[in-house]
Formats: C-alpha cells, structure tokens, sequence
C-alpha cells in the first residue's frame, strides 16, 4: 500500500510537469496549428541557464529568473525570425522548420555546456514523511507551482480580454481578424506562454531528473503526448494528461520493469490516437482553451 | 486546426507531375544516371583521404535518405525516426555475420527482410495516425528502438557489437575507402532507379494524386492506407540497407545508430536535396556530410574543447532556412538555374500562360460532341454483365447527424441500371451528406448501402470506388499538380493492376501503363478535350474543370455515376451539352444519380426524381409528379433566385462538415 502511495505521488508530481510542458504544445497549436517541437529544448535551456547561474555565485531566485528570461527571448525570437515569416505553414513545414529550430537549440547547449547532465539545486532541500510516503519537498513545489501556474494561464484564457482574444483567434481565425485581433500578436503571445511554461518545467524538473543538452527530447514528447490525451486544445486537459502519464509511467516503472517507463508514453500515444482514428470522431473532449 | 487533420503534404511539386511525362522524362533521367555513375566511380580517384572518407559515409547515409525521400514526397508522410530502421538493419547484419558466422550477402537479405516485416507491423498502426501526431509518434519509435539497443544484453547494450569484418566478396575484401566507395555507389544507383521507377508508376501516380485530394483519389479506387503503408515499408527497407553497410564500413554498431539526430540528418539529406526529387537525396547527403564535416572542424576552432555531434547546430539552422527560404531545396535551385539559362522557353511559357489568362476571361464554352452510345460504351470499355434488372444501388434507412442536427434523416433510395435519378432540395437538405455516406466519406449514424449487393457503407471510399461505382464533388477536387491526362489516368486507376513491385521495375508494368494511357486519350477525346491533353488542370476554366472532373470519373468504366451539382457554374449551352452527355451513359446502362440545383434542366433529363427537405425524403416520383406535389411545391420550387443565393452561402458550410477520412 506504502508503495502504491509513493509511486502515485512520485507519478503525479512527474506527471505535473508533463501536463505543464503540454501546456505549451496547447498554446502554440491552438493559435497557429503548429506543434512546436522545441518545446523540451526550452526546459532544457532553462535547466542549464539556471544552473550555470547558480553556479556563477548567483542567488537561485535570481538564477531562475534569469533563465526565465533567457528562454522567454529565445522562444519569442524563434517565433519572428521562423514561424512569422512563412505564412500559411504546411503540417509538414512546420515540423522541418521546428525540429530544424530544435536541433540547432540542442547543438548550442552541447558547445555550450558539454554532453554531461548536470542538476539545480532544489527551491528546498530535505523530504517529509507522510503515512509512510516519503516526498521531496521539491515535488511538492512542483504540485503547487504546476497547479498555480495552470490555473493563473485558465484564468488568463477566461477571464481577460487578451487571454479571450487569443482564444477568439484559436476558434474563428478569420472572425478575430474581422474584429481587429492581429494573428500576429496572438502567435507572439502563444509562443511566450510556450517559453514561460518550458522554463518553469525546466527549473523545477531539474534537482529530481538533472538538465542536459538532450533531455529536452523524451521530456518534449511525453508533453506532447500528455497534450495529445488531453484533446490538444485544452489547458487543463494537458495538465490532467500529463499526471495521467506520470502516475502509469511510474506505476509501470514500479511494478514492471523500470526500463519500460519510456515506452509508456509512446504506447499510449498509439492506443489513444489509435482508437480514436477508429472511432472516426472528431478532437473529443474539455473545453476549448 | 485543420492541419492536424489533413495528411502531411508539403512543398511537393515535381513528384507527381513527373507521373505522367512519357519516354522523354525516362531517356533524361537515364542521362542523369549515367552522369551520376561516373561522378561516383571518378570520385574516390580525385577526392582526398578526408573527403573520400566522408563520401563513403555520404553515400551509405544517401540510400536512408532516398528511402525517406520516396515516404515525404510521395508519400506525404514523415518520418522522425527513419534511425530505428537503419539500426535494426545495422544490428540484424551485425549479430547475424559476427554471431552465427552467416554470409554477408544471406545476413543483408535477412536484415532487409526484418526490418521491411518491423516497418509492416509498424505501420500497421502509426500510419492511422495524421500530420504532426504521425510525426511525434515515428520519433517515439525511434527513441523505442534507441532504448532497446541500449538496454538489452543481446544487442551488447552500451557498448554495442563489433568486430564487423569489412565486405568480402568471393574472395575479395573491400576495405579501403576507395574500394567501399566503388562497392556501396551501384547500391545507391540502383536504389535510386527503383525509386524513380516508384514514382512515375501506377503507385506514385495514385500518392500523387492523395497528396492533392485524398477524397478524390480515394473516390477513384486508391487505397490510400495501404498505398501509404507500402511506401512506408519499401523506405523502411532503404534504411535497412544503408543500416548494413554501415554495419560493414565502421564495423561496430552501437547504439548511437538509432538515435535522434541520425534520423534528423536523414530527414535533412532529403529535405535540402528537395523532396520533390529522389535525386536530391544523394545529391543533399552528400552536401549534409560535407557541411558536417566543415563543421566538425570549424566549431571546435571557435569553442575550444567541445565534444559530440556539434554539426547539429548547422544541421538545424539549415532545415530551418529551407522552410523559411527555400522550401524545395537544392532541386528548387536547380530548377532555376534551369530556366534562367533557357530564356525562349520561358517567354513560350509565358505567352502560354498569357493566353490561358485570356482564355479565363473570355470562358469558351465546352463543346461536348455528340456521339453515339455505342462510341461511349466501347470509350468506357466496360464489360457490362448484366445482372438482370436488379437494383444497383441500395441504400436503407440512412441517417446521418453533425452535433446535435438531424442532417439525413431515415432515408431510402433505389437506383437501378440506365436511369438518371435527380436528388433535389433547398440547401441544407442533406443531399450532399447523402453523397458523402453513399460513397463513404462519412459513415452514417445508421443504416446501409449496398452497391451490386456489396456493402460499402462506413467503408473507406475505395470500397464504394471498387464496386463499379465514381463520383464527382460539388467543388471539384481536381488533382491540381497533374495534367489533365494525368487526371483521367487517376481515374482508370482501378483498370490496373501494377503493384509496388512491378512498379519499380517498371518494365513489367510498360503495357499495362500504355493501355491506361491510351485509354484515357481516348476518353478525353470523347467528351471534345483533346486540345487539352497535357494542359494542367490548375489552367483550365472552371466549367472545364468540371468536365475533367466527370471524365475522370468515367475512367474507371462504373455502372454507377454520382455528380454532385455537375451544372454548377456552365452556361446554357454547356449544361444542354452535359445532359446530352448523361442521357448518352443512360443508354450505354450506366445509373446516373445526380444533385443539382437547375431544377428545370434535372426535370427535362432525369427518370425519376427525390425530393430532400430537412433530410426526410419527402418526394421520388417520375418528374411530372413530382412537379405536382403541394409537398415538394411549398418547400422547394416556389423559391426565386434571391433565396436560392443565400440558400448556396450556407450549403458551403454544409460541405465543411467534419468527413471522416480513411485511415484516420
């Protein structure tokens, strides 16, 4: 029973930051149709900044600010000097040109900081024990920051003009330009929530499964594959779908084989989108945004 | 969002109007060939021990590449973990030559035939999936694969297997890289011969064509997942091969030979060379393997002491820049080059194209001669067994819904051989979704249709397409990046048999792809289009468009015609022409089952006409009674042109309802 506990928390708090990532796959794809696949590269990047930040003898508040930023130039840049200038990208275009923005950003943190993972230094240090569970306080900064953060990004999709707009121009492209909402901006903005949330999800999952200039990969799929049970057009669905990953990941890490907890993703990814290509319906599920 | 949806088609041009191009295209590129045959024997003579040794690398790497340029061109589809391929191929040729001692040539069969049997089951399901999730899904098997190797003692885990020996064949050992270079070079020639073959045949006419409209292709008789799934595993394959070779060139194979950034390279190789070209995958391996090596020299100047793959940072930046700046690659250039160097020939071009802008303006009418149904019947070259007076087509209890609305509602139709049945309504009456459930775009919410007996209901399209039955749509979906021959040879696509293998050795397929030819010439010669021949569909005026369209669609010789308005957008003279043509096909016994709005003309020309209001079928009688009824009068035919316009603006979004494509 201890064990279940302790996979199921392990699971969920792993599954936090999945759903978090996926929330950047929603607000990019929602917005342009595109699937960004240098989203893991952004919490990778951010890993790394911080902790080389914190290294230099900066404080880890400041540390992690600073990588906030970093990304946040990095994801806005990559927006204007890639997606921005080819309107009307194809499916197959915007994967070349993301995965080409991808490969160069995973090339720049090798030469920059080497082939060896590296971890932050947890927001707190130490566990409690709770009925027997063990948790790391750090997995409870990530519970809470995860759900802080999803709820504040659902709110500024309800609840403020700019968020609804950006949702008016996921919807009915054509009806938001009509009244007066620039696609542009819309995208700009998508791809800043993306880079916030990869440089949060990078910082926090540092300490517990280290930064390296690699790691963005497999991070980056299980996001998208949280987004994709999450219905891809939905915050807290990616959210939900990242802590449903997480808990069967860990749960097959725990009573299976610890080598499996790769192919967990993957396979739920052909299952879901497996059966659901049979059922012939549509995007299901949530709301939208 | 629609992109998520549609499969992955791109900036692919070249591929498919290669599809119809004749001896001449065959004759140049038997030139390019052997041009290409002597650059690759001269080169190991001329080239450094650095560059010679990069080529060889170049030229096994060309061969994945070549196979993935044939899936994303042709195909339509990506792959982001083509590197899983290549290491099963490498493994397999590794264990069975340094384990079981099995002869090089007996291991490579057995690793192409594993990894063409992995490919299979693999695509068996991911290539249910679209566009990005197709994309994610690939790179998740490839990073599976990774895992794998890595992980289990047989494949030696980290470390991998070595001790490889380099080729020897009857007694000779190819070691040297001048030697391996000699020995790989007619690998790649002959995947490259097989590869073109591929596209200009049967197979990669039909690709092309789903890459332009899968409904459409899909309505003509192509299996589009199955066709999709060959390719798959024939690009599969090619990895395989480049996969054992490597094996045998750097004699270890570790793991690295399934990982993330080979399978980005390959993508690379094919996406610089122009995916338009399966040429442009040797020619980009090679300049992907040169910028590598620059790189590898470069970026080690600037930052001291790095490690690992650094070329990367070239690799992204140059796969990014094509999109932004040259989305067909280094073909796209060529092509250019090209026409910048033959002037004449574009000002031809140009007052080519001059002229058909005139031509748009001034619409000529389409001039369908008259003929006999005789001619018609022995142009469709139909051997039209007569299974008595029996229903053609069957449909029972259709209904259909999209959310919450009833959009075809308990609906029964019987259409027998050698009539014109006319399906009319106002707009929104479901006639177009009755359409779309007959043919199987869409799946009904209950009820069947059976065409000849066979059910084709909730079936992909093909289905419908193979039971002698075609259909045209209510906006034409013209295979825009072909010819109009190449349209109408789309269409006889079920009249041939050629499959994948037959394809790519081309030779056997000569007669067949001859008689489709001829007998789609011979068809656009009946309906007054010869002139246009080899013009591009794009070119053509609407209404001509739409003649294509129903050429096209009698290519294949069905007993059974659906035309979704037909009359839309022709004047007067060619919609008398068109009712000329349709009574011709009754009599030659085809059933004609059309949608149209010019309730008069379908009045004059139809047998027996249906009335659809709100989806209920609230008329089918012959024309004069159907004339009379107070029904069919109050909600239909009192309505004046004003209504009608607005009525047309919503049956547009009518037609975006969601359709479920095959395989998705």
């Amino acid at each position: 029973m201890t064990d279940l506990l302790q996979l199921l928390f392990a699971g969920i708090s792993q599954g936090a930051l999945y759903g978090l990532l996926a929330i950047g796959f929603v607000a990019v794809f929602t917005v342009s149709g595109v699937i960004n696949l240098a989203q893991g590269e952004f919490a990778a990047l951010a890993g790394l900044v911080a902790i080389s930040a914190s290294a230099s003898g900066l404080p880890l508040v400041v540390a992690v600010a600073l990588s906030l930023l970093v990304v946040l130039a990095v994801s806005l840049t990559m927006e204007r000097l890639t997606v921005r200038q080819v309107p009307g990208l194809t499916t197959l275009q915007s994967i070349i040109l993301t995965l080409g923005v991808s490969t160069a950003l995973k090339a720049v943190m090798l030469i920059g900081w080497g082939p060896d993972a590296a971890g932050l230094a947890p927001i707190t240090a130490g566990t409690i024990e709770v009925a027997g569970v063990s948790i790391r306080s750090q997995e409870l900064w990530i519970l809470g920051i995860a759900v802080a953060l999803t709820l504040l990004i659902q709110w500024f999709y309800q609840s403020t003009a700019v968020g609804q707009s950006l949702r008016a121009c996921a919807d009915q492209p054509i009806a938001a330009r009509l009244v007066g909402i620039s696609r542009s901006r819309a995208t700009l903005l998508s791809f800043a929530i993306a880079g916030l949330v990869g440089a949060v999800v990078g910082v926090l999952a540092s300490p517990i499964s280290l930064s390296a200039w690699d790691s963005g990969l497999t991070l980056g799929l299980k996001a998208f594959v949280a987004a994709t049970l999450g219905g891809l057009v939905s915050v807290r669905g990616a959210l939900l779908g990242g802590v449903v990953l997480g808990v069967l990941e860990s749960l097959t890490a725990g009573y299976l084989d610890s080598g499996f907890r790769d192919a967990v993703a993957f396979l739920l990814l052909i299952l879901v989108l497996g059966i659901r290509a049979r059922g012939g319906f549509t995007v299901a599920g949530g709301a939208r945004v | 969002m629609s992109s998520a949806t549609t499969g992955v088609t791109g900036p692919i041009d070249d591929v498919r109007s290669a599809a119809v191009t004749g001896w001449r295209a065959r004759r140049g590129d038997a030139v390019s060939l052997l041009v290409l045959a002597a650059a690759l024997a001269a080169f190991p003579l001329v080239a450094s021990t650095t560059l010679l040794n990069a080529g060889v690398y170049a030229l096994i790497y060309s061969i994945a590449a070549i196979g993935l340029s044939l899936l994303m061109g042709l195909a339509g589809q990506v792959s982001l973990g083509h590197a899983g391929f290549f290491a099963i191929g490498a493994y397999t040729q590794a264990i069975l030559v340094t384990r079981y001692g099995t002869h090089l040539l007996l291991a490579l069969l057995a690793a192409v035939a594993l990894t063409l049997v992995s490919a299979f089951l693999v695509g068996l399901f991911l290539l249910r999936l679209r566009g990005h999730y197709l994309a994610l899904a690939t790179l998740g098997f490839g990073i599976m694969v990774f895992v794998v190797a890595r992980e289990s003692e047989y494949t030696g885990a980290t470390s991998g297997i070595f001790g490889i020996p380099k080729p020897l064949i009857n007694g000779r050992t190819y070691d040297s890289p001048a030697e391996f270079f000699w020995l790989a070079a007619p690998v790649v020639l002959i995947g490259l011969l097989l590869a073109r073959n591929l596209v200009t045949s049967r197979l990669g006419r039909a690709l092309s064509a789903v890459n332009d409209s899968e409904v459409a292709a899909e309505a003509l008789g192509v299996n589009t997942f199955r066709m999709r799934l060959q390719v798959f595993v024939v690009s599969a394959g090619y990895a395989a091969v480049a996969g054992a070779l490597f094996a045998h060139w750097l004699t270890v194979v570790s793991p690295d030979s399934a990982n993330f950034p080979l399978s980005v390279t390959f993508l690379l190789m094919a996406v610089l060379g122009g995916l338009g070209t399966v040429w442009g995958a040797v020619i980009g391996a090679f300049a992907v393997q040169g910028l590598g090596e620059i790189l590898r020299n470069l970026i080690p100047r600037i930052v001291p002491d790095v490690t690992g793959e650094v070329q990367l940072l070239g690799f992204g930046i140059v796969l990014a820049a094509l999109v932004v700046f040259l989305p067909g690659g280094l073909y796209e250039l060529w092509r250019r080059a090209l026409r910048a160097l033959r002037p004449r020939r574009q000002t031809s071009m140009a007052a080519l194209s001059a002229a058909s802008a005139a031509k748009d303006g001034g619409e000529p009418p389409v001039d369908i001669p008259t003929l006999r149904a005789a001619a018609i019947e022995e142009a469709l070259a139909v051997d039209r067994r007569v299974s008595g007076r029996g229903p053609l087509l069957l449909a029972r209890g259709i209904s259909a819904r999209f959310g919450g609305v009833v959009a075809v509602d308990d609906v029964d139709l019987t259409v027998s051989p050698g009539e014109i049945l006319a399906l009319i309504g106002p707009n929104g009456a479901g006639k177009t979704t009755l359409f779309n459930i007959i043919s199987g775009v869409i799946s009904p919410l209950s009820g069947t249709v059976t065409v000849r007996g066979r059910r084709v209901d909730g079936r992909p399209p093909h289905v419908f397409a193979s039971a002698h039955a075609a259909r045209t749509f209510q906006t034409p979906q013209m295979f825009a990046s072909m010819t109009v021959l190449g349209n109408v040879m789309v269409g006889a696509h079920l009249r041939g048999h050629a499959g994948l293998l037959a394809g790519g050795l081309a030779v056997p397929a000569i007669r067949e792809e001859r008689a489709l030819e001829r007998h789609a010439r011979r068809l656009i010669d009946l309906v007054g289009m010869t002139k246009d021949t080899d013009t591009p569909v794009q070119d053509l005026p609407f209404g001509r468009q739409r003649l294509v369209e129903i050429t096209r669609a009698l290519a294949a010789g069905p007993d059974l015609l659906l035309l979704d308005e037909p009359m839309a957008g022709l004047a007067g003279p060619e919609r008398r022409a068109l009712s000329d043509l349709l009574r011709q096909l009754r009599a030659a016994g085809l059933a004609v089952v059309l949608v149209e709005h010019d309730v008069e003309a379908v009045l004059a020309l139809a047998d027996r006409v249906a009335v659809l209001e709100e989806g209920s079928l609230i008329a089918l009688d012959v024309p004069g009674r159907v004339r009379q009824d107070p029904a069919v009068i109050a909600a239909y035919l009192g309505t004046d042109d004003d209504d009608d316009e607005v009525a047309a603006a919503l049956q547009s979004d009518a037609a975006d309802s969601p359709q479920r494509m095959p395989g998705e």
